[in-house]
């Protein structure tokens, strides 16, 4: 059961200062891949663009409206992966769905860290996966057109 | 006005829970005590396959079933209790009209008319018996208090109007439809069915069906103390003998021949398969319960203390509240806070014990039409008090307090 104090975690001013500033929230130039992701429950929409180069993430930013939590994981997603390998990104996903799951074995690089305050908050991992699973629809999207 | 109408020992859940604030009623209620007894009693005492067995017991599950129907539709002003149907909820009722009614009395050059208020449950039904059949779908729009516009009802009525489908209240933001008006207009204009979403009339308001003069009018059991899983369909007699049946099984049937079978008499004829028995038990001890409390009363302690949430919510700073004044709303508020989303509202009032509904309230038609996403939604019933407006109102200055932290520099 999660208390007044993990709340203050979840809400720590790192993942707020990411909900206030986003980085990357910008049109992309020239992307490769393309997602709009909604939330059905709540209605929020994450479009995330990424621009694949070589196998790796040359560049990637999103748009759209959602809730703090969403749009700090979207800012933090977008930062962790810049310039990745597309293999690397996508083990980065299925990392942070196990650790918002309760994996503790889940690796995630420290950037990642606010990310693990919403663990506790069950109804609130939808959000926090929300630019996740539009990155995922994005790099698939990316590779059928050869991106 | 701050006290409770039922007292809070009557229901398990919050007498177990003190500190917790239930303000999410117009998504389910609690239950009370004597709900669960009756469910549990009819197991324990009558449980039988009603209209089934040439035995005592299941002669006396037929009649606690048949005792629950009867005490259902004096609940709701319906003298004709054969024409009250058990369903699951009012979604499948919707569905239910929608299908069996549908497509042998709506043609391609058709309209059906709904509305920009109505909860998805009555929307997609009519969309889709649409898209099946080519008629028109029109759409009422709202005025800027989120009300249902008659003006625009009334301009889009015509003798090609075959359905007109609407909601008695609101779930989004509880506005309580002028149902006679809007009733007569429809009469007047055109000769369509009238069928009606009564999910959020029937706990909070008296209804008397059999002076509405609508067609059908369809409600849920687990938003008015009882179970969930048991609702109903009310019709007019003539309609409901003329239609075919919506599920083919047992006890729905009058005779099955090898080649083709005829129908049993209604309800029966739409209660294909074991009935709800339980359920329906149990939907009547809430009915009971609520009949002990007095509609009027429940009414009359709805709108205090909406009144109270109102006035108190809309002091806040950047706070919009949706729907008409309190008299022409039950006991909702739908609301947004400037820079909060709904969705982390939903949040941090939950830490405070504060329960309330955040999200489009499976009705984003009305969402588009006020530009947001998602609203913030705290509903009332007969066991809220001033107290859980007060815990309300804390957790939001709290939820305020923490994003204004946050969005100031450093």
């Amino acid at each position: 059961m999660s208390s007044v104090s993990s709340l203050a975690a979840m809400y720590q001013e790192a993942l707020l200062a990411h909900h206030r500033a986003p980085r990357n929230k910008r049109e992309l130039a020239a992307p490769t891949g393309v997602a709009v992701h909604k939330n059905p429950v709540c209605g929020d929409e994450i479009r995330v663009m990424v621009r694949v180069e070589d196998g790796r993430l040359a560049d990637v930013s999103f748009g759209g409206q959602s809730c703090s939590v969403g749009t700090a994981s979207a800012s933090l997603m977008t930062e962790a992966v810049q310039g990745l390998p597309v293999r690397e990104a996508l083990a980065m996903a299925d990392n942070l769905d196990a650790m918002l799951s309760g994996d503790p074995e889940a690796v995630l690089p420290e950037s990642l860290a606010p990310l693990r305050s919403v663990a506790p908050f069950a109804g609130r991992h939808g959000c926090a996966r929300l630019p996740w699973t539009g990155l995922r629809e994005a790099l698939a999207g990316s590779r059928l057109t050869g991106g | 006005m701050s006290a409770a109408l039922a007292p809070r020992s009557d229901f398990p859940l919050l007498a177990s829970n003190p500190g917790l604030h239930y303000l999410d009623s117009a998504a389910t209620s609690q239950k009370p005590r004597v709900v669960l007894d009756a469910l549990r009693d009819f197991y324990e005492t009558a449980n039988a396959n009603p209209h089934r067995g040439a035995y005592a017991l299941s002669a006396l599950a037929t009649e606690r079933y048949h005792d629950a129907r009867h005490t259902i539709a004096r609940f709701v002003g319906l003298a004709d209790s054969d024409c009250l149907i058990f369903t699951r909820g009012t979604t499948e009722s919707m569905n239910f009209v929608a299908s069996a009614w549908g497509p042998s009395n709506v043609q391609a050059g058709d309209e059906i008319i709904i509305t920009a208020l109505e909860h998805h449950a009555n929307f997609v039904p009519w969309q889709q018996l649409a898209l099946a059949t080519g008629a028109t779908l029109r759409i009422v729009e709202l005025t800027d208090r989120q009300t249902i516009d008659l003006d625009h009802l009334r301009d889009l009525l015509s003798p090609r109007t075959r359905v007109v489908a609407l909601t008695h209240v609101s779930n989004a933001v509880g506005a309580i439809t002028p149902l006679a008006e809007a009733v007569r207009l429809i009469r007047s204009r055109s000769a369509a069915i009238i069928v009606v979403d009564g999910a959020q009339a029937v706990p909070h308001l008296p209804v008397h069906f059999d002076t509405l003069d609508v067609d059908f009018y369809a409600f849920s059991g687990h938003k008015l103390l009882g179970p969930m899983g048991i609702g109903c369909l009310i019709g007019r007699r003539a309609l409901l003998e003329s239609m075919s049946p919506y599920q083919f099984g047992g006890d729905m049937i009058e005779w099955v021949h090898d080649t083709h079978s005829t129908w049993n008499v209604i309800p029966h004829k739409f209660e294909a398969g074991t009935p709800n028995a339980a359920d329906a038990v149990a939907l009547a001890a809430a009915v009971r319960y609520l009949e002990s409390l007095g509609m009027d009363n429940v009414r009359a302690h709805e709108l205090a203390l909406l009144e109270l949430a109102d006035a108190r919510v809309r002091e806040l700073p950047g706070v919009t509240v949706y729907g008409p004044p309190p008299a022409e709303r039950s006991g909702v508020v739908s609301f947004s806070l400037a820079d909060v989303h709904p969705h982390d509202l939903a949040t941090i009032l939950d830490q405070h014990g504060v329960c309330v509904r955040a999200g489009h309230h499976c009705a984003q038609p009305l969402m588009r039409r006020l530009g947001v996403s998602a609203t913030a939604r705290a509903s009332f019933y007969v066991y809220s008090d001033a107290s859980d407006v007060e815990a309300l109102v804390h957790a939001l200055q709290a939820a305020q307090a923490l994003f204004a932290t946050a969005d100031s520099p450093t």
